[in-house]
């Protein structure tokens, strides 16, 4: 293997430099500078509400949503991922032969398992 | 040789017995009925005492040969092996005897005393957990056995302490009593280790002898390890500074004063140094550090004895005092003597307390002695048997007390003159204050109430029993050691010998025989009874005579006497010097961790990042912010360190 | 070890489905079925050593006993469960399955071979016992103690992870036999950067979940907010098993670099004993102070790991096991007080010798435990370390855990105080507690355990 001297990792030092300079310059400007530049045109009703295109704005954008689109959205995003190992299974159907068959009978078993769960317990009940 | 395999059942049975009683009266004490109890937990302790004396009959018929009876392995770490086994010699045997024999008696008189208390059960299954810790104390064949019995008698004299737990004067005590002897027993833990460091061993068949070879007479390490094992003592047995324990833990019930805070747990510091005997006298130093703080420990207690007016808080001064001048003994290498005087101290220090518990027990709880008085005539055996302890304690002949006190007495005058005379004045107070007691409780006319005189009573049978036998052992427990000049063949110190051949090797100057002369005997002896006899005279002018009667509670004394009376304030002086700056620091660093750290810190690092904060401080609570960042701090540390090779 | 994985898996979702059927009262004896099972199946392996999975797992008599003790400690505290949900729709199939899961991930810490286990069976414990934090969904203060205790996890396994990725970086391997490997030949030629970052950052990602100081800030709030039924949980098998792991990767891989790692354990652990022991005198709640005396305990645990030798594989083995025992009986007391008596200060236990002996009595037997004094397992625990550390030359360390263990007499005491010295002065608390029959066996099952463990450690300690 390759030995590394540390003068090798000066690019990373020169980035995270430029990383956090930009960090700190942009918050430094953003609180001290424009604001002394500025004067009054940074606070004020208007620039510190909202912005909502124009239409005057209404209410908490924080409003409680139901709990089912969180469970809806959730077995979405599990279910869709476990079915994507079934495309490398696919394509290498014949290699792997019957003990691939097997393994993935199990992988389908112990999801439906899940899916049963969850029907059982109405999750998908809308109402 | 004596074949010793068939004593390794009766060995193991002596502990054992009472443990079983324990388990019986703790598990069931709301089951049995009151009377199996009490039969119980004494019959436990008497069978003990039974397997003692067959034991101790048949080392005598085998020659005096001691032996170790092993049970099983009990830790292994690596070399290290220590088994869980008994030694049986000379001095286990007497500690056996002296445990079991007076623990007996303890147990019958407890029937009579403890019997209206609602705590009955467990007051005798703590007195049976109390025997087998103390019995493992002196049969351990190691020093981590001994250390279990160790902190088993410091758990149930605590326990025992506290046994009225509805007072919290009482529980003070306790805790206070706890907190004196983990102080001690960190030192005795630190010896230990010490032991094991340097001589890779604790078994006491082996650590002697190695150390005998290994360490030169006064080596840094062996005077390190003994002054370590000697703080053990100095918690156990109440020795200065750790002394203060031992007046106030005469909250326990008297009975529990009686066999814990006089006869048995107390000496267990002289136990270990007599056990550890190799070890100090190959160190001088420490000798000579045992036998100050011994005196200076007799001198102490025995003036704050003089001053005390509640009945068992002189005897807890006496007891102080009395163990220092075991110590006292230790520190000229009297080994034998301080045992002896352990012994003697056992029979009429107990009987002391019993006595007084009969009295207490009569005066329906009444413990001031300003309130007592002429009591003679109510409780003929009580006042018989106290009696006669006093004047054993007192060290006039031909009691017991007196043979034991002399015989470290004479060796102190060989070691040091001056000791000596100190020792005697120490006596002489000792022999005052007692008499004082004795003449206030017993003697001129009653001071108490109507009512109280009304109850006035002797004890049943199953205390005075116990009173006239302590009393009879008092009397005649000199024989003993009954010294040469008087006739005798001093059987102890023969008996004990072999126990010292190691040390007599080592450093065979500590051990040569006496060189004083009969008639310097005599005049030794002369002195200290005529000391013993001028503080009698001295009480019974003042409180006999003058019917003198000290000072009720709130009356204004003369300085010197306020300072005595208040025990020299070393219990303020504790509370101030250890107690609240340790408080204040404690309140200080609360401050710190949790007022400065989190609200000034974080409130800081709130404000720096004041324009940040709009946005994060939905999500984050003003502390998990710190705690982050105290994690990233510890992140960048540790980095730095394990990575100082490549940044530096 | 592998079977009893697999099987745990398929017995936590089986239990499931037992949540469907309409009697619940074979659900507690079934799951302590299950885990009976597995344990028999994990002694099987017993003197054997193998390999599973390509290298991915590998067993061993250290790695039976703690997997027993693990799976043993779970069984101990399923039955606290039987009266603690009153509720009756109370989600009680999914905890006990949370619970199997966990105690699978438990495993996978204490068998992995691959790197990549150890953090599989890190995320799987540590993401059941966040659900389980946060399960009394009515009280804030149990909302608190799991966004506090994810949030923080999350960074530390972020630590973690990138410390895995540094470490395959710098050899190319994920195996501990491979790491070893290298630091044997490899590294010989001149110390790697890389490695040494990698190996720092998967320490403290480890540490973090033992809560080791200064990562330990989570734990007081976290245990403090979590349903007392979970804390024990926390409490004891996630400290096990994260021993496990950390004791396994350094012992296994990074002998060979000892002076690199062992100025980060034993500052970190001197200042954990410093932490946990001073700031658990203050506390005033029981619970607050088992979780500084956890945090304590854990500076203890990491002496041994500091003091690498032939006997620290069981001393560590033997704290935990006295640690879990006493633990777990300080919570079962705790929950059956709080339930009671309503309240987890230490008032709350005023006067219990006189009105629940039995309670009082194991209770006291636990502090003992915990604070060291002989007669029982903690002494022994202790005992064996301090040997460990003395042996080892770590005498600076054997003097800070020596005083530590002095100042923990003190707060451990306060409790058997109010148990015994003081009485109740409320008559309405003075009530006698009635002790299901699930918790006086448990009871009486640690507490025995405990003194035996005090009587007789060679019992134990002969095997290793």
């Amino acid at each position: 293997m390759q030995q590394y001297l540390p003068s090798d990792y000066l690019p990373i030092i020169v980035q995270l430099v430029l990383a956090l300079g930009f960090v700190a310059t942009t918050m430094l400007a953003t609180n001290y500078i424009i604001p002394k530049i500025f004067r009054n045109r940074v606070h004020g009703k208007v620039k510190d509400d909202t912005w909502e295109c124009g239409i005057e704005p209404q209410g908490d954008a924080r409003t409680p949503i139901s709990i089912k689109y969180f469970l809806t959205a959730i077995l979405f995003v599990l279910f869709d991922v476990e079915i994507i190992f079934l495309y490398p299974w696919a394509v290498n159907f014949r290699s792997l032969g019957w003990l691939g068959f097997a393994e993935m009978i199990v992988f389908m078993t112990l999801l439906m398992a899940g899916f049963f769960y969850v029907i059982r317990k109405g999750v998908l009940n809308w109402d | 040789m004596v074949d010793l395999s068939q004593y390794t059942l009766t060995c193991a049975l002596i502990p054992f017995i009472p443990l079983i009683g324990f388990l019986i009266n703790g598990i069931g004490f709301r089951h049995i009925p009151k009377g199996l109890v009490g039969l119980t937990g004494s019959a436990a302790s008497i069978l003990s005492f039974g397997l003692s004396l067959y034991l101790f009959n048949a080392f005598l018929a085998g020659g005096n040969q001691s032996f170790t009876v092993y049970l099983f392995d009990w830790i292994t770490v690596g070399d290290l092996r220590i088994s869980f086994s008994f030694l049986i010699d000379q001095l286990s045997l007497l500690m056996l005897l002296i445990i079991t024999g007076v623990g007996s008696l303890i147990h019958i008189y407890s029937i009579g005393y403890m019997k209206h208390d609602a705590g009955y059960g467990k007051f005798f299954a703590f007195l049976n957990l109390f025997l087998f810790s103390m019995l493992l104390l002196v049969m351990g064949s190691n020093y981590p056995i001994m250390f279990i019995g160790w902190e088993g008698v410091g758990l149930c004299s605590y326990l025992l302490i506290g046994f009225w737990n509805k007072n919290t004067n009482y529980n003070n005590a306790a805790r206070k009593a706890f907190i004196m002897n983990r102080i001690g027993d960190l030192g005795f833990l630190l010896g230990i280790f010490l032991i094991f460091y340097t001589l890779g061993s604790v078994e006491f068949t082996e650590v002697m002898p190695k150390a005998a070879t290994v360490f030169g007479v006064d080596d840094g390490t062996v005077i390190a390890i003994t002054l370590l094992l000697f703080v053990g003592a100095m918690g156990k047995s109440a020795q200065i500074p750790l002394y203060t324990w031992l007046p106030d833990a005469m909250a326990g019930p008297t009975p529990v004063s009686a066999l814990i805070h006089a006869a048995t747990m107390v000496t267990a510091g002289i136990y270990m140094v007599i056990r550890s005997n190799v070890l100090y006298t190959l160190a001088p130093t420490t000798l000579g550090v045992v036998a100050v703080i011994g005196l200076a420990t007799a001198l102490l207690a025995a003036t704050i004895g003089i001053f005390q007016n509640d009945i068992k808080k002189v005897l807890a001064y006496s007891t102080v005092s009395q163990l220092g001048y075991m110590f006292l003994g230790l520190g000229v290498a009297a080994y034998s003597s301080a045992m002896f005087h352990v012994i003697t101290h056992a029979f009429f220090k107990a009987l002391l307390f019993l006595g007084a518990g009969s009295v207490i027990h009569a005066m329906s709880d009444e413990q001031d002695i300003r309130r007592m008085g002429g009591l003679r005539r109510h409780l003929p055996v009580t006042f018989a048997t106290f009696l006669v302890a006093t004047i054993a304690i007192a060290g006039i002949p031909p009691f017991s007390g007196f043979f034991s006190k002399d015989e470290i007495l004479m060796h102190v005058y060989e070691h040091s003159p001056v000791m000596w005379v100190l020792a005697v004045i120490g006596s002489m107070m000792t022999s005052f204050y007692m008499f004082r007691l004795l003449f206030l409780t017993f003697a001129g006319t009653f001071r108490g109430t109507h009512e109280q005189e009304h109850h006035l009573h002797e004890s049943p049978a199953s205390m005075t029993i116990p009173l006239l036998v302590l009393a009879i052992l008092s009397a005649a427990g000199g024989v003993l050691g009954l010294p040469e000049v008087l006739g005798g063949g001093n059987w102890l110190a023969k008996f004990m010998s072999p126990l010292f051949d190691l040390s007599r090797q080592v450093r065979p100057e500590s051990f040569t025989q006496t060189h004083l002369s009969h008639s310097q005997e005599y005049i030794l002896m002369g002195v200290s009874v005529a000391a013993a006899l001028l503080a009698l005279g001295a009480a019974a002018v003042l409180y006999v005579s003058r019917k003198a009667v000290p000072a009720p509670e709130g009356t204004r004394l003369p300085a010197l006497q306020n300072l005595i009376y208040n025990k020299y304030y070393v219990d303020e002086f504790y509370n101030n010097i250890i107690v609240k700056p340790l408080l204040a620091l404690g309140d200080f660093l609360y401050g710190v961790f949790e007022f400065l750290v989190i609200d000034l810190i974080v409130n800081g690092v709130g404000k720096a990042t004041n324009g940040l904060s709009g946005v994060f401080r939905r999500f984050q609570t003003g502390n998990i912010g710190f705690y982050i960042i105290s994690m990233v701090v510890g992140i960048i540390v540790i980095l730095l360190i394990n990575l100082r090779g490549f940044i530096l | 070890m592998f079977y009893s994985v697999v099987l745990l898996s398929i017995f936590g979702i089986l239990n499931l489905f037992l949540g469907f059927l309409k009697s619940r009262a074979w659900l507690l004896p079934v799951t302590l079925l299950f885990l009976a099972t597995a344990l028999v199946v994990t002694l099987t392996d017993w003197n054997k050593s193998l390999f599973f999975w390509n290298y991915m797992m590998s067993t061993d008599n250290v790695s039976v006993a703690f997997a027993t003790i693990i799976i043993v400690s779970a069984m101990l505290i399923l039955p606290l469960s039987r009266f603690y949900f009153p509720n009756a729709a109370a989600p009680v199939p999914e905890y006990y399955a949370i619970l199997l899961f966990s105690v699978v991930g438990a495993i996978l810490m204490v068998t992995y071979e691959n790197i990549i286990m150890l953090f599989l069976g890190l995320e799987t414990l540590s993401i059941a016992m966040y659900i389980l934090a946060g399960s009394d969904k009515r009280n804030p203060r149990s909302h608190e103690a799991a966004l506090k205790y994810f949030l923080m996890g999350a960074f530390a396994t972020g630590i973690l992870l990138f410390g895995v990725a540094m470490l395959y970086g710098a050899t190319g391997t994920f195996n501990l036999s491979g790491l070893a490997q290298y630091v044997r030949t490899t590294l010989v030629n001149g110390a790697s950067p890389m490695l040494y970052l990698g190996l720092t950052l998967v320490l403290i990602g480890i540490l973090f979940k033992l809560s080791v100081a200064p990562f330990h800030f989570w734990t007081p709030d976290v245990y403090d907010g979590t349903p007392t039924l979970f804390t024990a949980f926390m409490a004891t098998v996630v400290k096990t098993a994260g021993f496990a792991a950390l004791y396994k990767i350094l012992s296994v891989s990074f002998t060979g670099i000892y002076s690199v790692w062992w100025i980060t354990l034993a500052a970190t652990s001197v200042l954990t004993l410093l932490i946990g022991n001073i700031t658990a005198v203050y506390q005033q709640s029981f619970k607050r102070m088992l979780a500084y005396s956890s945090i304590s305990h854990a500076g203890y645990l990491l002496i041994a790991v500091t003091a690498m030798g032939q006997t620290s594989q069981s001393s560590i083995l033997f704290y935990s096991l006295a640690y879990t025992l006493a633990t777990i009986t300080s919570f079962a007391v705790l929950i059956l007080v709080n339930e009671n008596r309503a309240g987890e200060s230490f008032s709350a236990f005023n006067g219990l010798a006189r009105h629940n002996p039995f309670l009082a009595f194991a209770l006291t037997v636990a502090m003992c435990s915990l604070a060291g004094i002989p007669l029982t397992g903690g002494f022994f625990g202790k005992f064996y370390i301090f040997i460990n550390a003395l042996e080892k030359g770590l005498l600076f360390l054997l003097v800070v855990a020596v005083l530590m263990s002095a100042v923990g007499i003190y707060y451990y005491f306060r409790v058997v105080i109010a148990m015994y010295m003081r009485g109740s002065d409320d008559n309405a608390v003075a009530d006698r507690i009635i002790v299901p029959k699930s918790y006086a066996a448990v009871l009486a099952i640690t507490t025995f355990l405990t003194i035996l463990l005090g009587v007789a450690p060679d019992l134990l300690v002969r095997y290793f």
